[in-house]
């Protein structure tokens, strides 16, 4: 030893133990930090991809821009790429609708149009399918044919195709084609929409390009639309929604450096704390308080570089598995993106605050352990600070005497009771802060539901209950569904009208019986079983149940029932008259859906949903208008042949699986990083809060194997551990679920409200930390309790 | 009546060249009520000795009789049980509890035991020992011969079978060490307790019944003053 601070990597050194549990402090942080912060960048990477995928490479449009404008914009030198993009409205191709457009072929990779076949149209008179309404049975187009297109105002063209085109989801999904025009076709017909786009170069300050674009060339705000999704992901939004998640970030993201500073501080406290007597000897044998503070700082390098690389790793590897998950499930979006996605951001974050945080968290041990006085050393008298009402004894007399001095263990030591309960306070912030992103994701993005179809069949002749069971028995269909439509003029108490309503329909009079005389007839649906079912999700009152409706004349009202809100408020048990041909039926409202899942372009007066049975006593009518198919996961292309094969023409064949799955992919992309977050956070929380409690178990060796040597038995060591590692828990859990709840109530009301998320008290998150963290804690202490109790009591209670 | 009876009792530590011999076929006994001090130059085995007594560690072989049972064929959990009705400890550091005041610490043997304390006798103990007006301090508000006593009284508390003092004065100045002997000695004959004692000091060695002196792990009588 040649120098006094050589003294801490050997106390590390013959630590061991200690000396580990510190250091695993120090990674959980660090890795946490590197975590959150590369699955942040890796995140916006990512979501960058997808989003271009979904709603095109260009940031912003202007509407009907002139050839100057355009010029100009185009001529800027931080612009990249622009194109003009014209929407022509619908046609007819060969009796199939269609929807024509026209773009110019350098923006085509922008917009994800990819020529398969032939070659984009430039010429005249030619145009460009999508792939599945070529090969479809009505059109069965090939390059090289020609085609009548019908557009709207009766003109019909001959036209040749020169190219097909890969599918868009959204299109197949609805069963119109879209097709494209050559540009110089396009400028001769009226177009709809006439939007030019533009792709900024990479580094571009885009808030201040489009600020510059509007004042010099004087375009009006009404005329900019902006790519918000793009913007938002790359930064460079201005938009209130994308603001309030980019605040919302910064909050969650300085709570999450504020945890890493908080875990380690308080491993440090601990360290320090039950180390008086150490510190007093030093003093002792004549150490300034300045040379304390140097080796205190000393150790804390020591941990750090051990530390540092260790934690950096782990966070690293937390953000490998999201990259990994993503990139096995999209390989074809995400193939470019290395599977090692190494973020420079999170790494500099990691390491910095791994520094920093250190060296905050043990300058004021340090200082607390400069100002031990020698004499603490020598009578070892522990230092605690008492408050000076006496303690009377009151907790012994209340309970027994392992709970008692537990509790007692706790709450003596104030700043350590303080520091525990922050730690795991702050974790249980963190976490609730993070599950606003997930109510943020299911609210914000579109995700497929349980009934969400495969496939669609809709026919304007109906489709019979027989095709329904043939379809039903092909292999690989999975269930089929259909629904009937149809409308019917219902009454019932005017009471239960909104007041909206009457006022728009200048007030409502009401006949006998408290009834009125329906000014629009209600939209009628049927279900059956499945529908049924899955409609429980919606269900606000009462029941779904097919038998009680048919028996007993049931009627399922729909709370949101016109497309224009509420126009009357139905509630269970009210009776609903329906007018049929064979004179007025009465029915009893026996549930209350909040929504359906459809929407009807007439103004209706309500919506109610019936049985199959009933809807045909009502109307007469027996067919169904949709039949809704879903496809098990295998051999779908021969199930899908199946079906095509049994339809006649006048069935359409609407095919969701594309957009489905795109729907799917956008929301998994969120979705993994979203729930890695709050995984990485609840996994960090339960380590720390294991670290914490080995901690503070280990520091006391000495004073339980006094307790054992007076007589503790080992049910009662376990116990008070127990209750002393439990009421640090519980101090936690409240602090941390009060402000976790303000936070999160803050963040939705104030930051959210642009994305309709309405904020609700969080019981059942609450009840998961209390549980978690009451079995983790108990969890933790065992095995440093085990430990202890293997030794001899002697040997623990020389030990200094 | 024998107490306390040691039969055969060695302790090795370590194995081969580091191999050290801590007691050496020990075999003794005291009888109740008696005061025994054991007497040795450092490092001689008189802790390991007093440990073994105590169960706080186990003899490589050996047995040791406290009131007529083996302690070493009981388990972790019995011998808790027994060591907290049957022997008192008193260490050269006092080892209370810091966060629990003097009446706490004395009656914490009873306590761990789900005792109600007898009063009375509780309030005997502390005004024998001089800490009527400190009962509700805590041990960081008292001085090294005040904490020493609440030690004593600890050990006392549940009239166990047998008191086990390793060097009780250790860390306390003449007026405090004498104090605290007396008052030891003074507990050992009005409570008919037995007392085993580790001291440095022969003066104090001098007040008990019996000296047993531990050298190089074997142990010897030098006989002691005349009751």
């Amino acid at each position: 030893m040649k120098d006094y601070l050589a003294l801490a990597p050997q106390y590390l050194a013959a630590h061991k133990k200690k000396t580990r549990l510190t250091i695993l402090s120090v990674v959980i942080s660090v890795a946490l930090i590197t975590g959150v912060f590369s699955m942040l960048d890796a995140l916006l990477q990512f979501e960058k991809i997808q989003v271009i995928h979904d709603y095109g490479n260009y940031h912003i449009a202007v509407k009907d821009a002139t050839d100057e404008e355009m010029q100009a914009i185009g001529g800027r030198i931080d612009v990249k790429n622009t194109g003009r993009w014209k929407t022509l409205g619908e046609a007819n191709i060969n009796g199939m609708t269609c929807a024509l457009g026209a773009l110019d072929e350098n923006f085509t990779e922008n917009l994800n149009i990819e020529v398969i076949q032939g070659k984009y149209p430039t010429g005249q008179n030619e145009i460009m399918l999508e792939k599945w309404a070529a090969e479809s049975i009505q059109l069965n187009l090939k390059v090289g044919d020609t085609v009548n297109i019908a557009v709207a105002d009766g003109t019909r063209r001959e036209y040749t195709v020169t190219g097909i085109y890969n599918d868009l989801g959204n299109m197949k999904a609805q069963g119109i084609p879209g097709v494209f025009l050559s540009m110089d076709d396009a400028e001769l017909m009226p177009a709809q929409q006439n939007v030019y786009l533009i792709e900024f170069k990479g580094e571009a300050d885009m808030i201040k390009a489009r600020q510059q674009i509007q004042t010099s060339l004087n375009i009006p705000e009404d005329r900019i639309g902006r790519n918000d999704r793009l913007l938002a992901v790359i930064g460079q939004s201005d938009y209130k929604a994308a603001v309030g998640i980019y605040q919302i970030g910064g909050i969650l993201f300085f709570i999450v450096l504020l945890a890493g500073v908080v875990m380690i501080y308080n491993t440090f406290n601990i360290s320090v704390m039950e180390r008086v007597r150490h510190f007093g000897l030093l003093r002792c044998i004549g150490a300034s308080p300045a040379q304390i503070k140097k080796i205190v700082k000393r150790e804390g390098l020591t941990i750090t570089l051990k530390a540092i690389p260790l934690g950096v790793l782990l966070g690293m590897i937390m953000t490998f598995v999201c990259c990994a998950l993503l990139k096995f499930y999209n390989t074809s979006l995400f193939g470019d993106i290395q599977l090692f996605y190494i973020s420079t951001i999170g790494i500099i974050a990691g390491i910095v605050v791994g520094f920093m945080t250190v060296f905050i968290a043990s300058l004021l041990p340090a200082k607390k352990a400069a100002q031990v006085s020698p004499v603490n050393a020598v009578t070892g008298s522990n230092d605690i600070k008492v408050s000076k009402n006496k303690k009377r004894g009151l907790l012994t007399k209340m309970f027994p005497v392992e709970i008692a001095l537990g509790m007692n263990n706790a709450i003596m030591k104030k700043k350590t009771l303080f520091w525990m309960s922050c730690s795991i306070a702050i974790s249980i912030i963190m976490f609730m802060g993070f599950n606003v992103f997930v109510d943020f994701m299911h609210a914000g993005l579109k995700t497929n539901k349980p009934y969400t179809p495969d496939i669609t069949l809709t026919s304007k002749q109906g489709i019979s209950e027989e095709l329904s069971a043939r379809a039903a028995g092909i292999d690989g269909v999975k269930k089929v569904y259909g629904r009937m439509f149809g409308y019917v003029d219902a009454t019932f108490d005017a009471a239960r009208l909104s007041d909206a309503y009457k006022e728009s329909m200048g007030g409502i009079e009401a006949t006998e019986g408290g009834l009125f005389t329906p000014s629009a007839s209600s939209w009628l649906i049927s279900y059956e079983e499945n529908q049924l079912n899955w409609a429980k999700d919606k269900l606000m009152a009462g029941e779904l149940s097919e038998d009680k409706m048919n028996t007993q004349n049931g009627i399922i009202a729909v709370a949101a029932n016109a497309s224009n809100g509420r126009n009357a408020n139905l509630q269970l048990g009210d009776k609903v008259y329906v007018r049929t041909p064979s004179g007025t039926k009465e029915f009893t409202v026996m549930g209350i859906l909040n929504s359906v899942p459809f929407q009807d372009n007439k103004q209706n007066l309500t919506t109610f949903i019936t049985t199959e049975k009933i809807f045909t006593e009502l109307t007469g009518k027996t067919l169904y208008d949709a039949l809704d198919i879903q496809l098990s996961s295998k051999n779908q292309e021969q199930t899908v042949a199946a079906i095509k094969g049994m339809m006649d023409s006048s069935i359409n064949f609407l095919d969701s699986r594309q957009k489905n799955a795109e729907i799917d992919q956008t929301f998994l992309t969120m979705a993994i990083f979203i729930y890695g977050f709050v995984a990485v956070i609840a996994l960090i929380s339960i380590l720390n809060i294991i670290s914490t409690m080995n901690t503070s178990v280990a520091s006391k060796t000495k004073y339980l194997g006094v307790m054992r040597a007076v007589g503790m038995s080992g049910k009662q060591l376990n116990k008070m551990v127990l209750i002393e590692a439990i009421t640090y828990g519980l101090t936690g859990c409240l602090a941390g679920c009060i402000l976790g709840v303000i936070l999160q109530k803050q963040l939705i009301e104030n930051l959210l409200t642009s994305f309709h998320i309405i904020w609700k008290f969080p019981v059942g998150q609450i009840v998961l930390i209390l549980i978690f963290t009451i079995f983790v804690t108990a969890l933790s202490v065992i095995s440093p309790l085990k430990r202890i109790k293997a030794k001899g009591i002697s040997e623990v209670i020389g030990a200094l | 009546m024998e107490i306390l009876t040691t039969t055969g009792l060695c302790k090795t530590y370590g194995i081969g060249e580091t191999k050290v011999e801590a007691l050496k076929d020990v075999t003794f006994s005291v009888s109740k009520g008696e005061f025994v001090s054991i007497v040795g130059p450092s490092g001689s085995g008189k802790s390991t000795l007093l440990n073994m007594l105590g169960a706080l560690d186990f003899p490589t072989s050996g047995n040791v009789f406290i009131d007529g049972r083996d302690i070493f064929t009981m388990n972790e959990e019995e011998l808790s049980v027994f060591r907290r009705r049957n022997i008192g400890f008193i260490f050269q550091a006092y080892n209370l509890v810091p966060e629990l005041n003097v009446e706490e610490n004395i009656t914490l043997p009873l306590l761990l035991d789900y005792k109600k304390p007898d009063q009375q006798y509780i309030d005997e103990i502390v005004d024998i020992l001089g800490l009527a007006d400190r009962k509700h301090h805590l041990p960081n508000q008292l001085s090294g011969g005040q904490q020493q006593r609440v030690a004593i009284g600890r050990a006392l508390s549940a009239r166990p079978a047998i008191i086990l003092a390793d060097e009780p004065t250790g860390n306390l100045d003449s007026k405090n060490s004498k104090d605290v002997i007396n008052l030891l000695k003074l507990s050992v004959d009005r409570y008919n307790q037995t007392l085993i004692m580790i001291t440095h000091n022969h003066n104090y060695a001098s007040f008990a019944d019996r000296v047993l002196n531990v050298e190089d792990g074997i142990v010897t009588e030098l006989g002691g003053a005349v009751r």
